[in-house]
């Protein structure tokens, strides 16, 4: 005890230990635990046999489900550019806002965390279901159009659900950086015979670029593996790889396959946010 | 208009809601010159500058660069460049990217937005830094940074706002020198404003002294110093002693009446004084002397003063020793005496003596 007192270095090993071993056991261990049942054969009731085989691996190739892999990612990117393209902006009216608002304004912004994420995205089903759907019924009721519009089991219902889901997300990080950028580098630029786009383009925009990265990291990772909005919007027709994992483990109890599956879209994911932030952190550069 | 100067500003107002920033402030500065602005903090002066660069836009009053009427031009229009407080360095950029911003801003050429970039380096000797980030540089390179991105455009006026404020002592010194020359040497129009009296008295043309949003007195530093207009410039410049006085005549002499009941001439009353009004008589420690009482001549002229009083008080400060010497009336004058006496005895606590000085050192100033 007495040595323990009088070490720093080991008091400090001591604190980390207890979050690191947390992290190896509960962070780590599902990944090994996916990776080795991706090469492992289905047991007949879920779980495994313990047999060696890349079938598993092969399947996940198979154009059945590669299209679903393609088409998630489509929707992730999708997702992630909207929410961008309206999450700027509305960052950007915070972090100019005057002090007192800018926090009531982000309050707002965490508001629908209160209630459960399923129970939102029912909701939108109430809005956009097809026949019965608010919005159709309404726009039909005052012959606004003929037909219901296609609002639900689609690419576009899912795309709305996530966009709304993930959209403070994507507002958090841009809104942090935009408010700790120093509004003397504005007027800097401004008094260098920049015009307020030119000013934009040059201060503003490079130095929210770690926000922007981020934002799009926090959207883009859940979009792609996201399963409870395709299931309940994309009405069973639309699915993402989201759904095709989860219903092997809990549907077709073909643990092996789900591994693979769930193992193949994380190295994508990895890839995917490797390219993404070389590509992110060059521009940066370049401008 | 035959002349114009390089900035005017006439009448100009600036409020933040309730408060009055700057109170009707008309400045004509001229052509090459370095003018400060000058003040306590809070008095208006970074507000000012600001009016000037096009960032607020006055409230009443206009600004004129050059004979031009700025009106509600936005700063990327304006004549004029800023070196800001805390420099503003873009922090993504390199030294000599920062200092091509503003020319490339203007779609000057490749070519030569390089060479007056080297040029401007080399003019604040940084030539070696050209590729390095800000936040890799020291503070005074920051800052010669921050000079030579604002000067490379030439502007018709370079603003400063307290430039050197965040450098220690020693540096600050050293910068002080170099601007001036750097000043001299571009012969562009220098509008500096600084709370730090020492700085605006040595490096300017002229300043004008402020308080409150409103400009006290505008002078070159010898004005400013040694004929402060009223109370506040003479208590904010250097050091003063105010003694109560009440006025007894302003024609043809001006003649004060000290709380003992003496009588003394002083060589300048401020306007608006009447004989019976109750008044200050301001002079400076350096333009005093101490005399023992038995040296006091028989039949002093007219324009000596000779008061009375108890040494209390002593500070060596090197350079000189402040003596504190309390009157019959219980005011109390500081004099400060150099310290060039050889042999002879200095002064203790407690001895008696005559402060002396000549008339025309003496301000009358309203309370
Ligand atoms: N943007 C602003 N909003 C409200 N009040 C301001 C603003 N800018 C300056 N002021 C006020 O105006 C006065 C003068 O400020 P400033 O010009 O910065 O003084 P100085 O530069 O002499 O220290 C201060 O009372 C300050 O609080
Ligand atoms: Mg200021």
């Amino acid at each position: 005890m007495e040595r323990l007192r009088r070490n720093p270095e080991l008091q400090a090993w001591l604190l980390l230990a207890i979050p690191a071993a947390f992290l190896l056991i509960f962070f780590m261990a599902p990944l090994v635990i996916v990776f080795v049942y991706s090469f492992l054969e289905r047991g007949k009731y879920g779980g495994v046999e313990w047999v060696f085989t890349l079938e598993n691996i092969r399947r996940v190739f198979d154009p059945l489900y590669f299209k679903t892999f393609v088409r998630s990612f489509y929707i992730a990117i999708v997702t992630t550019l909207i929410t961008l393209i309206l999450g700027y902006p509305l960052a950007y009216y915070i972090a100019n806002s005057p002090p007192s608002r800018r926090n009531a304004l982000v309050f707002a912004l965490m508001i629908p965390f209160w209630t459960n994420f399923l129970i939102r995205t029912y909701a939108w089903l109430t809005l956009l279901r097809t026949h019965t759907g608010l919005i159709n019924v309404t726009l039909l009721n005052w012959g606004l159009i003929q037909k219901p519009l296609p609002l639900f089991g689609n690419d576009f219902a899912i795309i709305l659900g996530l966009v709304y889901g993930w959209l403070p997300v994507m507002v958090l990080p841009i809104y942090a950086a935009l408010e700790r950028l120093d509004r003397s580098l504005l007027e800097a630029a401004r008094d260098l015979y920049a015009s307020s786009f030119y000013a934009f383009r040059r201060v503003t925009w490079p130095l929210s670029i770690p926000g922007v990265v981020a934002g799009s990291m926090l959207v883009f990772i859940p979009s792609l593996g996201a399963f409870v909005t395709p299931a309940i919007l994309g009405g069973g027709k639309s699915l993402m790889i989201g759904n095709i994992i989860s219903n092997q483990f809990l549907g077709a109890h073909d643990w092996p396959f789900g591994s693979a599956l769930s193992m193949v879209m994380m190295i994508a994911m990895l890839i995917a946010t490797l390219i993404y932030f070389r590509w992110t952190t060059s521009s940066e550069i370049a401008t | 208009m035959s002349e114009p100067f390089a900035v005017e500003l006439r009448d100009v107002v600036k409020q933040f809601g309730d408060v009055v920033a700057v109170n009707h402030v008309s400045l004509r500065i001229r052509d090459g010159e370095f003018f400060s602005l000058l003040g306590p903090s809070g008095c208006g002066k970074t507000t000012t500058l600001r009016m000037i660069a096009g960032f607020e836009i006055p409230t009443h009053g206009e600004i004129y660069i050059h004979g031009e009427r700025q009106g509600y031009r936005p700063p990327n229009k304006r004549p004029v460049n800023t070196v800001f407080q805390n420099y503003a360095l873009f922090p993504h950029m390199t030294v000599a990217e920062n200092i091509a911003f503003g020319m490339e801003m203007r779609k000057i050429p490749k070519d030569e937005i390089k060479r007056r970039v080297d040029e401007a380096l080399a003019m604040v000797r940084l030539s070696g830094m050209a590729n390095r980030r800000p936040k890799q540089l020291s503070g005074g390179q920051q800052q010669r940074v921050a000079l030579a991105r604002a000067l490379v455009n030439r502007p018709e006026v370079l603003l400063l706002d307290e430039p050197l404020g965040a450098l220690d002592l020693k540096l600050r010194k050293a910068m002080q020198i170099e601007l001036k020359a750097l000043q001299e040497e571009v012969g562009i129009t220098f509008i500096y404003v600084t709370h730090d009296q020492e700085e605006a008295l040595t490096m300017s043309d002229r300043i004008a002294v402020m308080n409150d949003g409103i400009v006290h007195q505008v002078g070159d530093p010898e004005t400013i110093y040694e004929h402060p207009a009223d109370r506040f410039v003479a208590d904010f410049i250097g050091e003063t002693n105010f003694i109560p006085v009440r006025v007894v005549s302003l024609a043809p002499e001006i003649v004060v009446e000290l709380g003992t009941g003496q009588k003394v001439q002083a060589g300048w009353a401020e306007e608006g004084l009447a004989p019976g009004d109750k008044a200050v008589l301001s002079i400076r420690p350096e333009k005093m002397d101490l005399l023992e009482p038995k040296k006091k001549p028989q039949s002093p002229s007219q324009e000596m003063a000779y008061v009375p009083g108890v040494v209390t008080h002593l500070v060596y400060v090197g350079t000189d020793t402040r003596h504190t010497v309390r009157l019959g009336d219980g005011s109390e004058v500081v004099v400060r005496l150099q310290n060039i006496y050889v042999g002879e005895e200095p002064w203790e606590i407690g001895e008696q003596a005559v402060i002396t000085w000549n008339a025309a050192h003496a301000r009358i100033l309203k309370e």
